[in-house]
């Protein structure tokens, strides 16, 4: 299998009970007509994206539940003979995130969404190391779940954390000494599908800033 | 490497690949017009006959398999592109109990399909995607893109989504919807038809006699708005040009374009734009959803399926459902057109502004 190794030149890592406090939406998205219709995820990715200095360039974006906020708003508008709400609608796939990123930076660059389940982080990784090793550019890669819905207690048995992120920039480098295989630093709590990305953001916060991974 | 298209199989409204063709060739929409799904109006779309999706996946994936050079597809990657993934399942539950206590959780999401495939199949690794009605378009991006560094030799990849009440009622919430056959590039269109499809291509680095390269792949975003296309259709153009720049072609190479044209206003209008802007009216363009209907996620591996079956067969699909056609300016053909066709675009552009073109050829 073939491995390639990455530099990590920035990283950021968010986890909340309930709900994410700090996300700076007023500072980040002045304008309110788009601030309101901005999704959890896509209010969690763009303070991501602050804290990692990225604006624009390719994104590889992960979620295994993605929009669920919007995907469960629907359901009951069904359940109950309403037609959804458009915006409801419009907000409910699974690439709403980066898109409102890319929409408010005015990048113009190639998305991908990665959705695999609990193995999300490790596949999202995977892709923006394709992508930065085929475009020879920095490539932004983050993976977010956003999961604090109505009645999410009838079926979450897979995390502490209701809110939560974790976000690295990568650059495709020469394979040096110092370069790393991702550690096992499970993060208690945090969902199985964000685990491999908390962990190279937890190397980066430990100064091993070299990464190996296979495509 | 080179990567190649060796064996393919679908399942959509028109049935599989050869009688989806002759639907094709002979203009024969696959759309029906259901009053089930809408309380009080009508909805054309394209249903399939399958039992689940799981069962309509097992039977496509083996067909490939069976018609391929492998024995199995444990040296096999998955990439997997759907839009709703598990979501028909999850609807069921939840409109009969008005609880998520019996969903599974695991169930839910594109890696509810993948990783019964993966189960199912013992693929050495399997990844889903999902950019909306791009994902399966984007699986054959990161294939090509795998195959090219010489990462894997071998990738299935799939685009599945099966008709869900969320995305029925979605597109009609946006009144965008047909309430019959839709007729794309027509002047007096009026809307998408929501299908559902399964397909299977297998991309491998060996050249076979039979074999399509997929030779080109360029993707970009809007950054305009989160459904409606960039008037200037910036997007598309870039999408197309990074496409045909990665095969190493020109604008006068491509002999056939399968448009994303989904026959709703806003997109067929900026997808002409693009086309004329690039192409004046040259090239012939034609959108085969008439026929099946707008697949989602499952529309970008449909449509090259067809592509390769344009260059297999050297025909060129006409336009069903055509009677004006509202830009003139681009080249829609109202009878199948036989000639030689090495190389093929094919569009799909999603929510987002996300933009995924791919060139197939010979």
């Amino acid at each position: 299998m073939k491995k390639i190794a990455l530099k990590v030149t920035s990283a950021s890592k968010v986890y909340a009970k309930e709900k994410l406090d700090m996300l700076e939406e007023k500072r980040l998205v002045p304008n309110m007509m788009t601030r309101r219709r901005l999704t959890r995820n896509a209010k969690v990715m763009l303070y991501l994206g602050d804290q990692c200095q990225f604006t624009t360039g390719k994104i590889v974006y992960g979620s295994c539940y993605s929009e669920l906020e919007e995907t469960a708003r629907i359901a009951n508008s069904v359940l109950n003979k309403e037609l959804p709400s458009p915006i409801s609608f419009q907000n409910s796939v699974y690439n709403t995130a980066p898109s409102y990123f890319s929409l408010i930076h005015k990048n113009k660059e190639e998305i991908i969404t990665v959705s695999s389940g609990m193995q999300t982080s490790i596949a999202t990784l995977k892709t923006a190391a394709l992508q930065a090793l085929v475009s020879g550019e920095k490539v932004f890669c983050v993976a977010i779940e956003c999961i604090n819905i109505k009645n999410i207690e009838e079926i979450n048995r897979c995390t502490e954390y209701l809110e939560a992120g974790a976000a690295i920039v990568i650059e495709v480098i020469k394979e040096t000494e110092h370069t790393k295989e991702i550690e096992n630093s499970k993060t208690h709590g945090v969902i199985d599908s964000l685990q491999e990305l908390m962990s190279v953001v937890t190397m980066f916060e430990n100064g091993l800033d070299e990464i190996l991974i296979e495509l | 490497m080179n990567a190649y298209i060796n064996n393919y199989e679908l399942l959509c409204n028109a049935g599989n690949t050869q009688e989806l063709m002759q639907a094709v060739y002979a203009k024969e929409s696959a759309i029906v017009v259901d009053t089930t799904y809408l309380k009080d109006a009508t909805a054309g779309l394209g249903k399939m006959s399958y039992d689940t999706i799981f069962t309509a996946m097992k039977e496509v994936t083996q067909k490939v398999l069976k018609s391929s050079n492998l024995e199995n597809f444990h040296n096999t990657l998955l990439i997997l592109g759907s839009s709703v993934g598990g979501m028909q399942e999850c609807e069921e539950i939840f409109y009969a109990q008005s609880s998520f206590k019996n969903i599974d959780a695991n169930r839910y999401s594109m890696n509810a399909l993948s990783d019964y495939l993966l189960e199912t199949f013992k693929f050495c690794n399997a990844r889903a995607l999902s950019t909306a009605c791009t994902s399966s378009a984007n699986a054959l991006v990161l294939a090509k893109r795998l195959i090219d560094v010489e990462a894997y030799d071998n990738i299935l990849v799939m685009g599945v989504d099966g008709l869900c009440y969320s995305t029925v009622l979605g597109f009609y919430s946006l009144s965008v919807l047909s309430n019959k056959q839709c007729t794309p590039f027509d002047a007096n269109r009026n809307g998408m038809n929501v299908a559902e499809a399964v397909a299977a291509l297998l991309i491998q680095n060996e050249k076979q006699s039979t074999s399509v390269e997929l030779k080109g792949v360029g993707a970009s975003s809007d950054a305009y708005h989160m459904t409606n296309p960039d008037p200037t259709a910036s997007g598309a153009i870039a999408s197309m040009k990074n496409a045909i720049e990665d095969a190493d072609l020109s604008i006068e190479d491509i002999d056939y374009i399968n448009a994303h044209g989904t026959a709703t206003i806003a997109n067929d209008k900026v997808e002409s734009l693009a086309l004329e802007t690039l192409f004046s009216n040259k090239t012939y363009i034609s959108s085969t959803k008439a026929i099946t209907g707008h697949t989602l996620g499952a529309a970008g591996a449909v449509e090259a399926i067809v592509s390769c079956e344009v260059i297999k067969q050297s025909l060129v699909p006409p336009q069903t459902g055509l009677e004006t056609l509202d830009n003139t300016h681009i080249n829609v053909p109202l009878v199948p057109i036989e000639m030689r066709v090495k190389n093929v675009l094919s569009n799909s552009f999603a929510f987002g502004g996300n933009n995924t073109s791919l060139v197939f050829g010979v």
